[in-house]
This record gives C-alpha cells, structure tokens and sequence, in this order.
C-alpha cells in the first residue's frame, strides 16, 4: 500500500497534498499556532476593531479623533523624544562599542554583553527610583551640580518633564545601542583596514573611505531601532510623569485603565495602530538595511 | 594572572568605561544608598531588605515570576528550537515566512500589543496567568530568532544530522542529544536573553491586570518608599546573577557571533 | 620598473612567549620571487608582515635597497600585499578597489582609472569592473586583490597563501598567471606559501623556513636534490629513510654500496635519505629482497610501495610502463639507481 504511493503510480491530488503538508508546513505547525493565535490575531483584530464604532459599524472615526488634540501632541512629543534619545545615544553607544569591540578582551566583552542586555531592559519604577536618588531634587548628583555652581532645580526641570525624561531613556537606549551596533563592528574585517594601509591610506583615509561606508548602514539602521525603542516605551514615562507630559503610549494606557473616558471605546485601539504604522516606518527600513548589510557581514 | 595584567593598557577604552561606568553606576548606586538607609537609627542597615524578603508577597511574586520566565524557555526550547532546526534543514518553503514572522514583533509597539491582546483572546486564556508566558515568547521572538539563528549557521548541519541519523538515532534524539549539545552556546544565550526579559517584562503584564514580581514593586512603592527601593534593587541584581550564571557557561565565541 | 632589492637582518619578533622569527635573514633580489614555505605556524606570515609594516620586529632591520625602512609607517612604504583571502573593500567597485592605491597618492582620476583598467585587463577581469566584490568568484576576487597591489607599481609584491582558498584547477592556473605577471612587470616578490608544489613551481628560490628561522633558500632545483638539513630534505618531495651503517665513507644500501653524503659528523647508525625516483623495482622469480604493498596507476608514472624484509617502507616512482607484473604481494628487488646519498643520524 505505502509502497505503491512512494513508487510513483499516480497518488491522487488530495494525497500529494497531504504528504506535501506533512513534509513541509507540518513540523513547523505548533510554531505557526502560537504565533498565529498569540500575535497575528491579536494585531489583526485590533486593526479590525479600531475602525468599529461604539456600535459596531465601519468607521474611521477613531483615526480622526486619534490625530486631533490632545492626542496629536502625544504623538508629537512621542516621535520627539524617540527622535532625540535615539540621536542622542547613537553616536556615544557607537563609539563605546567600537573601543569595547577592537580594544576589550573576551572577558571584557562578555561582561558587557550581559550587562548591556539586563540594562537595556530596565525601567519602569526601579529605574525612576535610580534617578530619583541621583538627579530627583535630593538627588546626590543634583547635590554635587549645585555645589559645583549648576541649579539644576532653578528651571522648569523636573524628572518628569521632556528633558528629564530624555535623560533617564538614555540609560537603556545607551545599552541598546551597544548591543544593536557591536555586530557591525566585529563585522569589519582586519584585513581591510590592514590592506588600506597597506595601499597607502592613512588612519583617517581608510575611515572616509572605508570605515564608515560600512558601519553607516548598520548606524542608522540602529538609530531607527533606537527610535522605536524610545518612541513606545511606557514603563519609564508612566512611573515619572504625573499626567504633565502626553505621550501616545501613556494615552492609550490611560483608555485601556478606564482612568480616562473617551467618548469613542475603540479610540485607544485606534491610537495603538497608529504606533504600530509609525513604528513600522522606522523598524521596516532597519530590517531591510540589515539584510542587505549581511551579504558582506557573511564569512 | 600575570597574563591578564599584562593586557596594553588601552587610554581610549578606558575612558570610555570609565564615562560609562559613571552613567550607569551613578543612579545606580544612589539609589542602593537609599535602601540601605534606616531613617529611624540615622545610620545605615539592611532593613528594607529584610523586610522585603520577609514580607509573604515577596516569594510570592518571585516564585511567580521565576516560574513565568520559566515555561517561557520552555516554550523556546520545546517549539523555537525543533522547528528551527527542522527549517535549516530541510530548506522547507515556510523558511522564509517565519524568517519574516520572528521579526514582525520589533514592529509592534508592546502597548499596542497589549490592546490588541486585551480585546482578543477568549476568556478561558484571559483568566489564567499562563497567557503570559506565551506572549512573552512572541515579545523574545526578534532576539530568540536570531541568536538561534547565528549557532544553527555556524555548523555543518547536514553533516552531523546524516552522521546521527546513519547511527540509528531518530529525529528526537538527533536533536535533542546531537544538536543541541553542539550549538548549546547559543540555546543557552538564547535562554538568557528569554528568562531576562520575562523576568523584567512589565508593560505588557500591567496593563493585562496580571502581577507579577516588576508590578509589585509598583504597588509597594504606594506606602513604602525605600521598602520599594530595596526591592528594585534586587529586580536588577537578580537577573543580572541569573544572567551571569548562564553566560558562564556559553563558549566564549558564541555571544556575539564569531570573529 | 621601480623594482627595488629588499633584504631582512636579523629579525626576531615574539609574541608572548612564542618566537615567530628568531634571527632571521633573507635577500630577495631586484625583480626576483621568492618564496618562503614551511609547515604551519612557522612565522612566514609574520615575516612578510614585519616586511609590509604592518607588526613591527623586536630586533633586526629591514632593508630596501639598503635603505633602512624599519621606523617607516605601513601606509608610506611603497609595498603591495595580497592577502590569503577577503581583503578587498566591499564598499568599492571592482575598479575602485583597484584604484584605491594610485587615489591615496593622489593620481588624478582619470590617470588612476586608466591604470585600473590596465590591470584588470592584464589579469582578464576588465569586463568585470563595475562589479562589487562579493559577485566575483574566489579566484576573480584574488585577481583583483593582485591587481589592486600591481597597480600602484610597488616597489616590493608582498603574497601571504594568496591561492590556498581556491580550488586545486584555479590554482594551478592562477599561480601560472601571477609568474607570468610578476616577470613581465619585474616586481621583486615574496611569496609565502605552505604548498611545495606551488613554491617550486613558480619561484627563482624557494626559503624553507622552521621555527622562526630559514633553514635554507636555494634554488628550486638544488633544494631538491641538495636539501641542506634532515629537516628541508624530508619536507620537500618524498624522502625514503631507509637505516643503514656507514663505513669508511660509504653506505650499503639494498646490496650495493654508494658514497655517503655527510653533512656533519654522522657515524655509525645513520639513514639514507633517498627520493623515491632513485629505487627502481624489479620482479624477481627468486627471493627478492622486498614485497610490493601497493602500486598506484598516477599515469605516466606509477608509485609503488614495498616493505623490505627489515620491515622498512619503501617508496618508488617509476614509470608506468616498466611495473606492469608488480603485482601486490609479489617478491621483487630493491634497487639503489644514485652513486650517492645523503644521510642523516638516527
Ligand atoms: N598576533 C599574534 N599574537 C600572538 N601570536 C601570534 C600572532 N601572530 C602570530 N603569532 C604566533 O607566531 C607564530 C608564527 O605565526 P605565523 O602567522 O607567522 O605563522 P605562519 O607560518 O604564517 O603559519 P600558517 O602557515 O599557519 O599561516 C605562531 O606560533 C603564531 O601562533
Ligand atoms: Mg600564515
């Protein structure tokens, strides 16, 4: 009987199909399943809800609503300081995984890694806590500032204000960055730099022309990721700002509470998709340069 | 040991530890100043933190959170790892599509994945915690993907499939006692990367209405202020050990890829 | 061309507490190609990389045309390399790559590009140079690496393994046309290479290094038939070690005695250092003194191998036509066909 089919004869058309299904979606079914039920539907019936009214009818009503005040200067205010943590920590968290790549030893390099990856995790409470106690208005840097000459407190600043906020996302982008660049780095080969040289290029000759071709790609592709990270973090925001600052992912955490009533029930779900088109601009560029960056990344 | 000392001192490397050792032990330690302080003695004790670790919710969320984390390297090791290996070899057409799918999650803002898991599933998942674990798979999925993907590229696959496959062992055992042992360098990073990020996840977990070990914090934070400190220093110690110990024993060239 | 002379004195340089090279001296003549060889971890690369300037030595000088170029940065020596593989610049073109040394000298674009072309063409690429590199083949890639280091018109052609990562056919070819250039442009070359064949075939003089040190560098021809150490006759070709007994200057071997030659004081006990081409074997209906093992058909020439009633194993070339009753297991006897050996202590 079996034999007959892997003979060849003429298995019937429902038959080659069961067996092509077997061999080739099958094993990677429970995979599919949870990422299907788990993550593909949600996100799609969450794009499907955000065009239902409150009595279940097609409407893009909540879009409008979405891009009007306040919500609008949540998304402004998210996108800038997604923006700016990401430009800000970039070039720092560049340069700091070169040295740590080229000059740190194993050791060294392991250390950072893992620190690099529980840091990039942190915020929410503890991580306000920590600035609290270093920049909040007892803190001890704060304490050393004004005794340098520097009122921090003189201004407008608080932790919980557009620059506060910037500086404490620093403390995971910072990390992020690290980890997101390092592969590039280790990427670039000994040889070209030592065949640069040897072509006649001075050290700054092989980095304009060699250099930072190849890291710049792989730069920016980790300032968008940087940008996303920062432009949809919650934790942090939510533990330092007391409703003084609007930011989207504050906005939509507020209407999923019920703290705040909105008029339209899916309007948060509108929002929420929003985020994801905006995220999607900056991580969908990032993927494809990566990608493209790997041919030469291949050894 | 005279070896290690001898490493060139490095001006350029070390100035950049020494501004980022600055940035991220400065609050750090600040805030450790804090919880150790008694405000009643004026002097300096570990009182938050035996209060912390006496108080009845504390093993609870741990013991919550540790088991979370838990089943979500399960899951990683029980359905990422087989399949994975299972597309490397067998060049299967869906190869391209989970390529794609592992790094759809990079895309989703959590709090948007949060709504949209909110209003989804039906209520049988709702009700128990055990939902968590599964989207914190799908939020580790980008990471998890790709670490995996590095140690399944690194070794001649093929080879020692057919090598254990003409020994007599059959698909479970290939892999579980042929392949797995071979790339544990990065099944164990990947392990890492997934118990860290479960243990510390606390958007999604928040605004789902689930606590776990990250939210309690929060909630003690209320009338407790240092008592909250302590226990916020612990949630970074903790799986920053846990971290350490498992890296421990990964190969030294798996982390980052090879050189 | 501006070829110029390059000579190494007494270099040593160690890493840690490994002695890559340990006093060594070498000269490669104006427009002559050298190549070093020897078994892996010798410090060859380490050597041509003290010449390029890319690890400076401990100790030593390096001189090119007796002028002293030790203290002069990699980047302002007047050198070409290729390297054993990956080396050109994934960012740049084909003929970018190869212009790239004649830009950091500032040649205009047009004259650079002009050269580039040259090159290219010279090495049977020119229709490629648009390309990026990672669309070229291994050996495409290693041609554009050596006309990326022709093309500046070096005073000195560095080559660290530039074949060994391509396939046996593209390397024979390859090595053929790097000759072919190399005498055409009359570049002094070093060659570093851990495969003989190659090493012979294409060099004026062929160093056999070891350690750290250079054991010998001769022509290809004498280091052959006249290898100056144990060390350089058994890692060049295929050597028989057959034991024998010296005796007044001479040496029995296979029953006919030939003279011994003796490098230093060896007495007594000694082997016979003997090439596999200098044993004939011949079938014999009586009690031989060996049995064939093996015979292998290579064509022209067939190689045998025969164990002796000692138990020693001998290796004979000869030509195929001649071993057609050599049959394995049968009796034959070992012949010595040289007046001479080298011999060498136990
Ligand atoms: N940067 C380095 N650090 C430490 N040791 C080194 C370094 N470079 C070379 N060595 C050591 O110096 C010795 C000579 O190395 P070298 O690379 O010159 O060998 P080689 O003859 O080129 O070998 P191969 O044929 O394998 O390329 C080796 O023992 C090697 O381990
Ligand atoms: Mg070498």
């Amino acid at each position: 009987m079996t034999s007959q089919v892997i003979e060849g004869g003429a298995p019937s058309r429902g038959r080659a199909f069961l067996t092509s299904f077997m061999k080739n979606i099958l094993p990677a079914a429970p995979l599919l399943l949870i990422v299907g039920f788990f993550f593909l539907f949600p996100i799609t019936r969450l794009i499907y809800v955000s065009f239902l009214s409150n009595d279940n009818t097609f409407t893009i009503d909540n879009f409008k609503t979405a891009i009007q005040e306040p919500y609008r200067t949540g998304f402004i205010n998210s996108i800038k300081i997604g923006v700016f943590s990401a430009a800000i920590a970039a070039f720092p968290g560049a340069l700091a995984a070169y040295f740590i790549e080229t000059r740190g030893s194993s050791k060294l390099r392991r250390t950072i890694a893992v620190m690099s990856g529980v840091l990039a995790n942190t915020g929410g409470v503890p991580l306000a806590f920590m600035f609290y106690a270093a920049l909040g208005i007892q803190g001890y840097l704060t304490k050393a500032l004004k005794y340098l000459g520097w009122d921090l407190y003189s201004g407008t600043f608080s932790l919980g204000s557009f620059v506060g906020l910037l500086i404490v996302y620093l403390y995971f982008q910072l990390p992020l960055m690290v980890i997101v660049f390092s592969p590039a780095i280790v990427s670039l080969r000994r040889e070209w730099s030592e065949a640069a040289r040897n072509l006649g290029a001075s050290q700054f000759n092989y980095w304009i022309r060699i250099g930072i071709p190849l890291l710049f790609p792989s730069f920016i592709a980790s300032f968008l990721l940087l940008f996303a990270s920062g432009f949809s973090a919650y934790a942090t925001a939510n533990a330092l700002t007391v409703g003084n600052l609007p930011l989207t992912p504050l906005q939509i955490g507020g209407l999923l509470d019920g703290n705040v009533s909105a008029a339209q029930l899916n309007l948060g779900k509108a929002l929420g998709v929003v985020m994801i088109v905006i995220s999607a601009c900056a991580v969908i560029p990032y993927l494809a340069i990566q990608r493209r960056s790997a041919k030469w990344q291949k050894r | 040991m005279a070896k290690a000392l001898r490493i060139k001192f490095q001006p350029p490397l070390a100035i950049t530890l020494l501004i980022l050792g600055f940035f991220v032990f400065l609050p750090m330690l600040s805030a450790f100043e804090y919880s150790i302080r008694t405000p009643l003695t004026g002097g300096y004790g570990w009182t938050h933190y035996i209060w912390a670790v006496t108080e009845e919710d504390f093993l609870h969320y741990i013991l919550r959170s540790m088991w979370l984390a838990g089943v979500t390297v399960l899951i990683t090791l029980f359905v990422l790892v087989p399949t994975m290996t299972w597309l490397h070899l067998s060049n299967s057409k869906v190869r391209g599509l989970i390529d794609g799918l592992s790094l759809l999650p990079l895309v989703i803002p959590v709090v948007a994945f949060a709504v949209g898991a909110q209003i989804s599933f039906p209520e049988f998942v709702q009700n128990t915690v055990l939902e968590l674990p599964f989207l914190y798979f799908v939020l580790a999925l980008p990471y998890a993907y790709r670490s995996l993907d590095i140690g399944l590229n690194s070794i001649p696959l093929k080879t020692i499939t057919e090598a254990a496959r003409s020994a007599g062992a059959n698909w479970l055992r290939t892999i579980t006692s042929v392949i797995i042992p071979v790339i544990r360098g990065s099944v164990m990073a990947t392990i890492a990367l997934t118990f860290a990020l479960s243990l510390g996840e606390y958007t999604l977990t928040v605004l789902l209405h689930w606590d776990t070990f990250p939210t309690w914090v929060t909630y003690v934070a209320q009338d407790n202020i240092l008592g909250a400190i302590a226990i916020s220093m612990m949630s970074l110690i903790i799986p920053f050990l846990i971290l350490t110990v498992i890296t421990l024993f990964v190969p030294e060239r798996t982390i980052q890829g090879r050189k | 061309m501006s070829s110029k002379s390059l000579s190494l004195k007494n270099i040593s340089k160690r890493f840690g507490n490994v002695n890559a090279l340990d006093n060594f001296n070498l000269e490669v003549g104006v427009g002559e190609l050298v190549a070093l060889l020897g078994p892996s971890g010798c410090g060859k690369t380490t050597a041509l990389r003290v010449v390029a300037g890319l690890e400076h030595q401990d100790a030593g000088t390096v001189l090119v045309a007796d002028k002293n170029i030790s203290d002069v940065p990699a980047h302002k020596r007047n050198m070409g390399m290729v390297f054993q593989a990956y080396s050109l610049f994934p960012n740049l073109t084909v003929e970018e790559n190869v212009a790239f040394g004649l830009q950091m000298r500032k040649v205009s674009k047009h004259l650079r590009l002009k050269k580039a072309h040259e090159l290219l063409d010279l090495v049977g690429l020119d229709s490629q140079s648009k390309r990026f590199t990672h669309q070229l083949s291994g050996g495409q890639q290693q041609r554009v690496a050596l006309a990326r280091a022709l093309a500046f018109e070096p005073e000195i052609l560095l080559l660290d393994e530039p074949l060994s990562a391509l396939d046996a056919q593209v390397r024979v070819n390859l090595r053929e046309e790097i000759r072919r250039l190399q005498i055409s442009l009359g570049t002094t070359t070093l060659f570093v290479t851990h495969d003989q064949e190659e090493a012979m075939a294409i060099s004026d003089r062929v160093g056999v290094m070891n350690n750290g040190v250079l054991e010998q560098i001769d022509t290809p021809d004498a280091l052959y038939n006249k290898p100056a150490s144990s060390f350089v006759a058994s890692f060049v070709g295929t050597m028989n070690r057959i034991p024998a007994h010296i005796s007044n200057g001479m040496v029995e071997i296979f029953g006919s005695k030939v003279v011994a030659l003796k490098r230093g004081n060896e007495s007594g006990k000694v082997h016979a250092l003997i090439r596999p081409e200098s044993i004939s074997v011949v079938a014999t209906t009586t009690q031989g003194n060996a049995k064939v093992l093996t015979r292998s058909f290579m064509g022209a020439s067939s190689n045998i191998i025969c164990q002796t009633a000692d138990g020693t194993i001998v290796q004979s070339l000869m030509t195929s036509a001649s071993t057609g009753d050599l049959l394995p297991g049968s009796s034959v006897q070992l012949r010595i066909l040289s007046s001479e050996v080298l011999v060498a202590n136990v």
